[in-house]
């Protein structure tokens, strides 16, 4: 050990001591290295959730996948009309796995709340009609039975394809479906196969969704609807592959245009999502706002260590016989150096660990109120662990210099 | 083991030099028993401490237990004064805070002396002075001649050569004066150099050598055989 210093342990049991004795003020003193940390764990985290959220959506719509919805994208306000619109069409769809060759599948979607009932057990979800290349597109496979063939759509047929949660409904957990006969609006349909389970995402549970052919759909439960045909709220369009996307994308649009003889600048009647801008924009805003609340954050740690700073500066002055009677007894410089700054770093760190603690469980509720996923990066946390030492350390220098400077003499006549 | 020679001091205060000691030359031997006297502002704090290292001479030399403090460091002089002295000041000067079993210990944290020995010691000393049943009071909850009692556990706490007590019965009223004066008388009598500065003539009639200070000088050194 070097001249003058005492260990490690004691240095920290003196500072500690100390600040308990002072309980109230210490507590006061780091609250804004709480607040500072806290809010940094916070918002990282919720910034993450979303972020992991959205990724997992973006991977599970697929990266080279289209979603085209019938109504047009208004800019500057909120748009509810996309997809209820009736501006596409089932021949929208064909014409689009006809013509546009970075198309490797088109898959077109009528949605439709019904009721459901087998064997006195009644339920509701949505009715989802659509066509074979369903599966392809979706990527979403039965798990039990088949999906519907092309002669099932081509004569109309009442069969039925049910999701997870729909099956578990029905016929209880584990229950075999696939062959029997349900009632939808009262008709009676075949079931010919369950569903893998996709997962809920967002405010959109995959599960809790029954499929049919979208001619039995238009025939039986909506009619027909449209001038032009069978009505579609909207198409996925799956390219060749994903650097396809961007043709795909251009394709489908100019078809449609023409189809629809719109000539901009006229408005669209339809929008084109292309995923992975919508994942990486909304990916810009999650990072633009953690960069803000991290620097707000940076703020009030700042903020909290000159807090520190300033008590610490009150408290050696307060402290000085203290510090007499100490060097008296045979304390040096850097033993009292040393127990001062011990306090301001203990202070700070204290005031880290419970920021961390409280940053964790907002985050744990924030997740919870907004339905994400909860994600703590290790890496957020030991940044603000040695964010709140390096605070301490900083606030703790000037006020413990000076109370190492203090002529014991003179801090002795002090009264 | 005390040597000081024509040892001065001088306080600058802004412009002007207030010499304060103006040359003391100052033998004091292994288990002397030493009353300083002198009026107030004579400088006798001064002089006690530089002998007790918290003050070091303008000019001149100091011999301690023969070894020479004008060229030791802040951190040796610290040393010295935590393993070779104890003090006893008059406003007793423990920490409020602290008990007074922790307020015994404290010299023993800076000696480093292990965990399990220093409760031990403290206690031992406490139990000399008479307290053995106020190890858990704080200072507070203490008389003045308590407290004074465990500053004098402190300053033997680490088995000193020299006590040096300030007016150690400046704030006390005579009957627990008197208690203090016998602790150090015993001290004195087990080999312990104690050297008091004090105004009261009953004080300084319990030592056993007299030194008065006066306008920076020290004017006689009378010697009770
Ligand atoms: N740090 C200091 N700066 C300036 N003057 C001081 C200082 N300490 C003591 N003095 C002066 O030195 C003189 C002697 O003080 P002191 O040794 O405390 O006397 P005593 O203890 O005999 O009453 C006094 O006049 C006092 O004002
Ligand atoms: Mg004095």
């Amino acid at each position: 050990m070097s001249k003058g210093s005492i260990p490690f342990l004691e240095t920290l049991s003196m500072a500690v001591e100390s600040l308990w004795s002072n309980r109230l003020r210490t507590g006061l003193t780091m609250l804004g290295v709480v607040i500072g940390i806290a809010s940094v764990i916070a918002i990282t985290a919720v910034g993450q959730g979303v972020q992991k959220a959205t990724e997992q959506q973006f991977q599970s719509l697929g990266t080279d996948v289209l979603l085209v919805l019938a109504g047009a994208a208004r800019t500057g306000n909120v748009n509810q009309a996309v997809g209820s619109a009736t501006t596409l069409t089932w021949d929208d769809a064909q014409a689009i796995q006809a013509q546009v060759l970075a198309a490797q599948g088109v898959t077109a979607f009528l949605l439709r709340p019904a009721q459901l009932v087998y064997q006195g057990v009644n339920t509701s979800t949505t009715v989802v009609g659509t066509d074979v290349a369903h599966p392809l597109v979706r990527s979403y496979q039965p798990e039990t039975g088949r999906f519907f063939t092309e002669n099932e759509v081509a004569g109309a047929e009442r069969v039925v394809v049910l999701g997870s949660k729909v099956a578990e409904r029905l016929f209880g957990p584990g229950g075999q479906g696939t062959g029997t006969k349900i009632r939808i609006q009262g008709e009676r349909y075949l079931v010919t196969g369950v569903m893998q389970t996709k997962g809920a995402l967002a405010n959109v549970d995959y599960d809790d969704r029954v499929f049919i052919p979208l001619s039995t759909m238009a025939a039986r439960l909506v009619g027909n609807n449209a001038l032009r045909g069978v009505a579609i709220n909207g198409l996925w369009v799956k390219a060749r592959n994903q650097s396809d996307l961007e043709a795909a994308q251009f394709q489908v649009t100019n078809l449609l245009r023409l189809r629809h003889d719109i000539y901009p600048p006229q408005e669209d009647d339809f929008t084109v999502t292309n995923q992975v801008d919508l994942v990486s924009t909304l990916g810009t805003v999650v990072g633009l706002f953690t960069v803000l609340v991290v620097a707000i954050g940076g703020i009030s740690l700042v903020v909290g260590g000159i807090g520190i700073a300033n008590i610490m500066l009150v408290s050696v002055v307060e402290r000085t016989r203290e510090i007499g009677v100490r060097k008296a007894l045979g304390a040096t410089r850097r033993a009292v150096l040393g127990q001062f700054l011990a306090e301001a770093v203990v202070v700070s760190l204290v005031g880290g660990v419970i920021g961390i603690g409280l940053g964790i469980m907002i985050a744990l509720g924030a997740a919870t109120g907004l339905k994400l996923p909860f994600v703590i990066s290790p890496t957020a946390v030991v940044v603000a662990f040695v964010l709140s030492v390096v605070v301490g350390l900083l606030a703790g220098v000037i006020p413990a210099r000076n109370a190492a400077r203090l002529d014991p003499i003179v801090a002795l006549r002090s009264d | 083991m005390i040597e000081l020679t024509a040892v001065t001091k001088t306080y600058r205060l802004g412009e002007m030099d207030v010499p304060v000691l103006k040359g003391i030359d100052l033998t004091i031997n292994q288990g002397e028993y030493v009353a300083i006297v002198g009026v107030s502002g004579s400088g006798k704090s001064t002089l006690m401490n530089i002998i007790g290292c918290l003050d070091r001479p303008t000019s001149g030399r100091y011999v301690l237990e023969g070894r020479d403090l004008t060229t030791l460091d802040d951190d040796d002089l610290a040393y010295i004064r935590n393993q070779r002295i104890g003090f006893v000041f008059q406003q007793f000067n423990l920490l409020a805070r602290s008990t007074a079993l922790e307020n015994v210990m404290l010299p023993m944290v800076y000696a480093n002396v292990p965990k399990s020995e220093r409760q031990e010691r403290a206690v031992q000393a406490l139990t000399k002075v008479g307290l053995a049943d106020r190890l858990t009071n704080r200072p507070s909850q203490l008389s003045g001649g308590q407290q004074q009692r465990v500053a004098i556990a402190r300053a033997l706490v680490n088995r000193p050569a020299l006590v040096l007590a300030d007016e150690p019965t400046g704030a006390l009223d005579t009957r627990t004066s008197q208690e203090v004066m016998a602790l150090l008388t015993e001290l004195n009598q087990q080999g312990i150099t104690i050297i008091i500065v004090t105004h009261e003539p009953e004080v300084a009639a319990q030592t056993r050598r007299l030194i008065r200070v006066q306008d920076g000088l020290m004017v006689d050194a009378l010697s009770k055989v």
